[in-house]
């Protein structure tokens, strides 16, 4: 025996016509997808707008034989060292340009990736100078020619040759990104419709009988829905909850790359989680909150549709 | 007011025979009206067609006062198909539901409060005799427990227009009378009735007007007597 009022039950039986199990595990891998998508949009956003807003105004000059001297004009005595001059020339750059000339130890992290710990003072080092010209300035045209006349053999490379390749390459990977989630909401699309057209299949003839009754195009529409919208839901907060775990351990891997660095990754697993989780940006936090509710009105949208063309059949 | 003017209905492509061809009867409000003819003959057709399942091909139809057109608007037939109730031949009853929430269905898509639902069904199902029945599952019925179903939930939302296709199938003799006596009550109180039906006996115990289809085609109509 049941009870003779259940409420508002109309006989559509959407939990068994829209199994939980299939549409809800399609749409949490689809969003784990999506998540990670998002990530790597958000990375290569902010890569792109990183390299685009500062590396335009950087300058890297390597001085070879640092400590020589420099050769006197004219005959004179040699009383400057040829890093000297370098930095002597760097000073009618404008107002507000800062000139830095690594230290040994920053040298030496520098250097760290490709030469480990190991004393690096036996080596031939060049000297390394950084030049941040404020924002509104531009490099001399002059100041490449006249560094390599003045200072034999010093190299001057200009940051912004390679942002401007790097940021071609963030972009192609935003652009990747986008269709790649794309195809993510296409395929959430594809596969609510065919959950969809199985339960109006399963839910033929109490469909035509509550029509008959005189259910609204809307209410059954909205009945199919809703029940897809909460499946999608469900799988999508599953799906972006699923990819926090390798969001986290690819931001720990990362940090080494980031402007501040958390801490040397000499763990796979972070230690300070909270810490981690405060570098996540602000933009792609927002994303993936955003993303259960995106697969909750995919679902919601793509069965609105399929249900009332389905209803056309019917007069 | 049920009212068609040389009506009509084809099935699919243009170019195939019509089920249904130049019907044309009128029924007053408050009217009963068997309707008769051998299998085949369209008259489940020509109940599809008043409960507005389809729509006429040619002609023109009125039904409860409103014509209606042949590409009337999917809301107005909503809201037409409201103020009919139509008791099919196979029932349609919810399986997954009790007697209570298959009766109560109308009066659920019309929006209407919980508590005034629960009277109603009650109501009604005591009408019909299931009073005792209410929190059984329709498919745990019988035949005929689940043909008065049926009927009560054709009936609930006070509907102005009946329709009814072989009601008595399942029915014993005096379940079958009894219907009968409940079709001619709500008749008499205003709401008009169309039965078809094969059942002779029937038909000379109701005497009331009727209509003969043969071939999708009006051959007879009467007053009282087939």
């Amino acid at each position: 025996m049941t009870r003779p009022f259940s409420g508002r039950k109309d006989g559509l039986s959407l939990s068994e016509a829209l199994p939980d199990r299939s549409l809800f595990a399609l749409v949490a891998m689809m969003g784990f997808l999506a998540a990670l998508t998002l990530a790597g949009a958000s990375g290569a956003r902010a890569l792109s707008a990183r390299w685009s807003g500062g590396a335009a105004q950087l300058l890297t000059i390597q001085v070879p034989d640092a400590n020589a001297p420099l050769p006197a004009q004219g005959g004179g005595s040699a009383t400057t060292t040829r890093v000297q001059a370098v930095l002597a020339d760097l000073a009618s750059l404008p107002d507000g340009t800062e000139v830095h000339q690594l230290t040994p130890p920053e040298l030496a992290r520098l250097l760290e990736p490709w030469l480990g710990e190991t004393d690096s003072s036996a080596l031939p080092l060049p000297a390394i100078i950084r030049v941040k010209l404020p924002p509104d300035a531009s490099v001399p045209a002059t100041l490449e020619q006249a560094l390599g006349t003045h200072v034999p053999g010093t190299i001057m490379e200009h940051n912004a040759r390679w942002g401007e390749r790097l940021r071609a390459l963030a972009n192609s990977l935003l652009a990747c990104a986008g269709l790649a989630l794309l195809s993510v909401g296409g395929i959430a699309t594809m596969i609510t419709g065919l959950a969809t057209r199985t339960g109006l299949a399963t839910r033929k003839d109490i469909i035509k009988t509550l029509h008959g009754l005189g259910a609204s195009d809307s209410y059954i529409a909205g009945r199919f829905a809703w029940r897809t919208a909460t499946l999608g839901f469900g799988g999508g907060l599953s799906g972006t909850l699923m990819a926090c775990l390798p969001l986290l351990l690819l931001l720990q891997m990362a940090a080494p790359f980031a402007s501040a660095p958390l801490t040397t990754p000499d763990r796979l697993l972070p230690q300070n989680w909270q810490a981690l989780a405060n570098t996540i940006p602000s933009d792609m936090l927002c994303a993936l909150a955003l993303l259960p509710f995106a697969a909750a009105f995919i679902c919601w949208f793509t069965t609105q549709v399929m249900v009332r063309l389905w209803l056309l059949r019917l007069p | 007011m049920i009212r068609l003017d040389n009506v009509s209905w084809r099935r699919g492509k243009k170019d195939s025979g019509p089920v249904l061809a130049h019907l044309s009867f009128a029924v007053p409000q408050g009217g009963f009206r068997w309707l008769l003819g051998p299998s085949g003959a369209g008259k489940s057709s020509l109940l599809s067609l008043l409960h507005l399942e389809n729509l006429p091909t040619d002609g023109q139809m009125t039904i409860l006062g409103k014509t209606v057109a042949q590409d009337e608007k999917r809301a107005a037939l909503v809201r037409l198909r409201h103020r009919i109730g139509m008791v099919h031949q196979d029932y349609q009853l919810m399986p997954d539901l009790s007697v209570a929430d298959n009766v109560a269905l109308p009066l659920r898509l019309q929006n209407r409060p919980e508590d005034e639902i629960q009277d109603e069904v009650h109501a009604i199902l005591k009408w019909v005799g299931l009073g005792e029945r209410l929190d059984v599952p329709a498919t745990r019925l019988s035949g005929g427990e689940q043909q008065r179903t049926a009927i009560a939930r054709a009936i609930i939302h006070r509907p102005g227009l009946i329709l009814a296709d072989e009601p008595t199938n399942a029915l014993e003799e005096s379940q079958a009378c009894r219907l009968l006596d409940m079709f001619a009550e709500l008749s008499a109180m205003g709401t008009t009735v169309i039965v078809a039906t094969h059942n002779e006996s029937l038909v000379r115990r109701l005497e009331r007007p009727f209509l003969f289809l043969e071939r999708g085609r009006l051959v007879d109509e009467g007053d009282a007597q087939v």
